[in-house]
């Protein structure tokens, strides 16, 4: 059988990735870099600016569906959360809060805050996560996608954190700390973050989707996101106390089950599956793997 | 400054507050109302323990007191930083954390973040910057990275950077930088049970920090990028 050419979301850019998600012709941008919506910050140090600030955010149809849409672009410092780029996407997503499109579709590509604007970009980036929660509370649905070649760190984690549901390649990393961070602070005994393969099964997206928080894992492939986003667009279901008792419960009970583990193989393991073969897995060859 | 010392000045009608390890929680009265406590102390960091510890304590609230104010104390050192940590999925559990504490907001409680010792990065998201109200008091240090890392990252030299916070709100630690950029709403010297009270008596729980970060000049562009989002 003949395979389709791979179109790797992890290689794309922003740009690339927003038109191969949506159908063809329909984005349309807003605050485009023809507006020089730049970083007011930047300048003091001397650092380049982009016309965009690092992130593309617009509308467009998802197989006919209506959506918002916004992409940080990991090639313009690093997807960083500053003032305007982070703006940019509160205003996005507060937009489809009032306009009701069927879902916000959220491409996360960053390092977290961008440190020149260390204090523009947190407080931006916990306003990005309160437009979510209100967007989520008219029942308009923020899903995350996950794959992009900065991974998905500090500040924009728990922004993936808050959405409904998630989208992730096995490349995507996402966690709070970046192991460069962690290995700085706390030393290389502590995280090896030279070591791709455990930084892969710690952070990455296999080990995400394992636990839950990824809905779907997909190859690097970016039809593969554009089909398994449009497959989860529904409306987001209203915060509940049992539903949040019962989220609760399920993350207590991970601790109890894998708190002393120090290695995703050790979780595998625990799970039933053979752990030494899950980093070699197809992504429908793990869905398929993985335990109820 | 010292938790006692805070207690007494925030809740002179008196406080049951206890100390568990590093959580703080309990109930106050205040006006001759009750209102819960709950926070960390002791520097402590936010992991994903201290996440589901706390978020128990905001979904107890919503089930057997809906609608009381949450006074949220703030003293963290930061998220914990760990491979385990991280291997059970950190941001999952932070984000837990948050949609608890949205929950108790959508049930009624007023939420107002006291932060009184340090509050860092990814634990000041976790427990204080999405309350309705970030208010701090004397001894609070807010920040997200020193400025010695972000010289490390940036290759600035230090003295340029600490010439730079001189002039600018937008990247050094402190809370008079914090609050420029609208991620304080007040800060507090004094009579801190009275601005409670007022801080209460007020039940506007929109996200008004990107106003407060115009209107302060810490900000400039953030509210009018979302406005003009918003319009176009």
């Amino acid at each position: 059988m003949k395979q389709t050419p791979r179109i790797s979301f992890y290689e794309a850019s922003a740009r690339q990735r927003v038109a191969g998600l949506l159908d063809p012709g329909s984005f349309r941008e807003i605050l485009p870099p023809t507006e020089k919506r730049t970083s007011p910050h930047l300048g003091l140090f001397d650092a380049p600016v982009s016309f965009d600030d690092g992130v593309v955010i617009g509308e467009g149809t998802l197989e006919g569906k209506p959506v918002a849409i916004f992409a940080q672009e990991g090639k313009f410092r690093g997807g960083s959360l500053g003032e305007v780029h982070a703006a940019k996407i509160t205003g996005l997503i507060l937009r489809a809060a009032a306009r009701k499109p069927q879902a916000v579709l959220g491409l996360l590509d960053s390092g977290g805050v961008r440190l020149e604007e260390a204090n523009a970009g947190e407080i931006g980036s916990t306003e990005i996560m309160r437009a979510i929660f209100e967007a989520r509370r008219v029942g308009v649905p923020v899903i995350g996608l996950l794959g992009g070649s900065c991974g998905c760190f500090g500040g924009a984690s728990i922004i993936a954190g808050c959405c409904d549901a998630l989208v992730a390649s096995e490349e995507a990393r996402l966690s709070v700390s970046g192991p460069e961070v962690i290995e700085t602070v706390m030393g290389v005994e502590a995280f090896d973050s030279r070591d791709r393969a455990l930084v892969w099964r710690t952070t990455g997206g296999k080990n995400r989707f394992l636990f839950g928080k990824v809905a779907t894992l997909v190859d690097d492939h970016i039809p593969a996101f554009r089909t398994a986003a449009s497959a989860l667009v529904r409306p987001s279901t209203p915060l509940r106390l049992d539903s949040l008792r019962t989220e609760r419960d399920a993350l207590v009970r991970r601790i109890a089950t894998f708190g002393t583990c120090t290695d995703a193989k050790q979780i595998w393991e625990k799970m039933g599956l053979p752990a030494d073969r899950v980093s070699d897995m197809t992504a429908a060859e793990l869905t398929a793997a993985k335990p109820a | 400054m010292e938790l006692s010392a805070l207690l007494d000045q925030l809740f002179p009608e008196g406080h049951r507050v206890a100390v568990d390890d590093a959580l703080v929680s309990g109930e106050a009265t205040l006006g001759g109302q009750t209102v819960a406590v709950l926070g960390t102390t002791n520097h402590s960091f936010i992991g994903i323990r201290e996440a589901v510890a706390l978020s128990g304590k905001f979904l107890d609230l919503v089930e057997k007191r809906p609608g009381i104010p949450v006074i949220m104390l703030v003293d963290n050192n930061g998220q914990r930083m760990a491979l385990d940590e991280e291997l059970l999925v950190l941001p999952e559990y932070i984000a837990h954390l948050l949609r608890a504490q949205q929950l108790a907001r959508a049930s009624g409680s007023r939420l107002v973040a006291v932060v009184y010792g340090n509050s860092i990065a990814g634990g000041f998201i976790a427990f204080g910057m999405l309350a309705d109200r970030v208010v701090s008091v004397p001894g609070a240090e807010t920040s997200v990275m020193k400025l010695e890392a972000i010289a490390r990252v940036t290759k600035m030299p230090l003295e340029k950077l600490q010439d730079l916070a001189k002039q600018v709100s937008v990247f050094a630690p402190g809370c008079d930088h914090f609050f420029r950029m609208g991620g304080l709403h007040e800060i507090w010297t004094d009579n801190f049970s009275a601005r409670l009270q007022a801080t209460l008596a007020s039940d506007d729980t929109h996200d008004t920090r990107a106003a407060l970060g115009l209107e302060r000049g810490g900000r400039k562009a953030a509210r009018a990028v979302i406005d003009d989002v918003l319009g176009a």
